[in-house]
């Protein structure tokens, strides 16, 4: 693994989310900067995306909201033109507000945005992994913190379990904040932890923007169970002006704040 | 005299057995799928999730990216209205190859009461985009819609009953998806008919009245469904549903499209009510769909009389 690779990759993703926001005034800036550590992390040490669908690791965005966070570390990973980033939200865009696998269909697995949808979904393709006797094939999914508030996740939690699913890596990015505010005062999630172990899960924490502790994390030895990685995160991180502020969940950096979030982002 | 869940399971395991790639995902529903000889045969194709339909729509999305056809079946009350969100986003946004079988659909579950009633499947399938709609009549229906299903590659959902019902078609008869099934041939009045109430109509003992099966509600062969209705004076539409959204409307936008002007009658639970609990056979006579309202119906707008 190639660290320092993972982390130019990841503050060039930052430096095109703010810049693409910032073009198309429209965003999730701080649910993208949350999470991109960990997509650049997976897409660029852990995943084997060699052979053709399916047989191969496959990735479903369930936080869809961080659709701007996925284009844009897509694009500094070399996976998406760079130039395609201008369409972002705009009309007839490959780049929707939310992913859609018809206009990208080699990156997104599945249309999300609907929140609580991802770990059915992720259940769903770990378990036919196995029937189809691709066990070693993973499944890996992205939840947003706020979105464990939805029952799906936890009907799904159930099924992982008891199907066993060895392959199924769940990360929750676990920035603590949703639109509303603080995740524990809308709807505590803590004890965090323990609700995914009595759920049947392997529950690995890790710091969600370091690609080291990631990649241990995810390539931890297996127990047999179904994975999930609490994330450590910050909303925004990465600039200190929007690291922690719950209203750059959707904000978008203005002119000034732009040069000054790119400034900060200078190697 | 046939179930549709066992002529539709026979199917599906005629597929498998000729080496389809099918999956069932079934919500605690076992049972109630009549599943079991396809699970005595390949059990490892059985995914039961418990009493979970996102979670099971969910699943079967998953199942279907990781390669394979699949089929959910659950009782039709909890399908689409419980997991409507699954169902928009999961399987028809993303076109994933998942078909879900409505089980007792109607008022199968007559005395159970109102939760247990799906009398909206087919309004709620309407408004997804992307999804084929099916409602077989009878054995040979149900299977080949199964076996449609199975060939075409994406959402369909099949609006099941549960009653033995009689065979409609004789052994040459031959589906094509969207094609109005004329079962009885009159004249005057046409009967256009959701799933299995056409036994019902036919009950009716009207041999004069036309009576039309439609197993295909999407795609729909709409130039074959004006044929139908231009040859006749009187438009009767027939379900055990409500009748916003659901046949009334399929049958009342293509009068309004093609600017017809025949008489309609919408036989139907009316918009906004709720039913209650009774035996099937009492909540047909309640609404009016059974043989004695459609003569009832008949014997009116002879008089002159049109609800």
């Amino acid at each position: 693994m190639d660290v320092q690779a993972i982390k130019q990759t990841a503050r060039q993703a930052r430096r095109y989310v703010l810049q693409m926001n910032h073009r198309a005034g429209k965003g999730h800036t701080g649910a993208d900067l949350s999470e991109i550590d960990i997509l650049c992390t997976l897409y660029m040490a852990v995943m084997d995306r060699g052979q053709a669908r399916p047989d191969q690791d496959r990735f479903i965005l369930s936080k869809g909201h961080g659709a701007g966070g996925f284009y844009c570390s897509a694009a500094a990973m070399g996976l998406l033109d760079p130039e395609v980033l201008s369409q972002y939200m705009g009309d007839d865009t490959l780049l929707a507000g939310h992913p859609v696998h018809q206009k990208l269909p080699e990156l997104v697995e599945i249309n999300s945005g609907g929140l609580g949808h991802g770990l059915p979904i992720a259940v769903g393709l770990a378990l036919g992994n196995k029937l189809a006797g691709r066990g070693h094939r993973r499944a890996f999914v992205l939840l947003g913190d706020g979105e464990l508030a939805e029952g799906s996740n936890w009907e799904a939690a159930m099924s992982a379990s008891k199907f066993q699913l060895d392959n199924l890596i769940a990360i929750v990015d676990r920035n603590r904040l949703q639109l509303a505010g603080k995740t524990e005062s809308i709807m505590p999630l803590e004890p965090l932890a323990d609700k995914w172990q009595a759920f049947g899960f392997e529950v690995l924490e890790c710091d969600g923007h370091d690609p080291v502790a990631i990649c241990e994390a995810v390539n931890a030895p297996s127990t047999g169970k179904p994975r999930v990685i609490l994330a450590n995160t910050e909303k925004g991180h990465g600039i200190s002006f929007m690291a922690n502020v719950p209203a750059w969940h959707h904000l978008v950096p203005n002119d000034e704040q732009l040069a000054q979030a790119l400034a900060e982002l200078e190697d | 005299m046939q179930d549709l869940r066992d002529a539709v399971i026979a199917t599906l395991l005629e597929a498998q057995q000729a080496g389809a790639n099918l999956n069932v995902v079934v919500a605690d529903s076992t049972s109630t799928s009549k599943i079991a000889p396809f699970e005595k045969a390949f059990p490892e194709r059985v995914v039961n999730v418990g009493i979970a339909e996102q979670n099971m729509v969910g699943i079967a999305a998953g199942l279907a990216l990781s390669g394979s056809t699949v089929f959910t079946a659950n009782a039709a009350p909890f399908l689409l209205a419980r997991s409507n969100e699954q169902v928009k986003n999961d399987v028809c946004y993303t076109d994933t190859n998942v078909k879900m079988l409505g089980l007792n659909a109607g008022f199968a579950y007559g005395p159970l009461g109102a939760t247990h009633h799906c009398m909206n499947d087919i309004a709620i399938a309407r408004t997804f985009g992307n999804l084929q709609v099916f409602a077989p009549a009878d054995a040979a229906e149900a299977r080949a819609v199964t076996r449609h299903a199975i060939a075409h590659r994406g959402p369909v959902y099949i609006r099941m009953d549960s009653d033995k019902v009689a065979d409609l078609h004789g052994d040459d008869w031959r589906f094509t998806p969207g094609k109005p099934e004329v079962v009885q041939q009159g004249r005057d009045t046409v009967v256009f008919c959701l799933g299995t109430i056409v036994h019902e109509a036919l009950a009716a003992d009207l041999p004069n009245v036309t009576v039309v099966s439609l197993p295909s509600l999407w795609p729909l062969d709409v130039e074959a469904v004006r044929t139908l209705i231009t040859a006749h004076s009187h438009v009767i539409s027939m379900e055990e549903h409500v009748i916003s959204g659901g046949l009334a409307s399929i049958i009342g936008e293509i009068l309004h499209q093609q600017r017809l002007g025949q008489r309609f009658t919408a036989l139907g639970v009316p918009p906004y009510a709720f039913t209650h609990s009774s035996s099937r056979k009492a909540l047909r006579r309640q609404f009016n769909i059974d043989a004695a309202g459609l003569r009832h119906t008949l014997e009116q707008a002879a008089q002159g009389v049109f609800a």
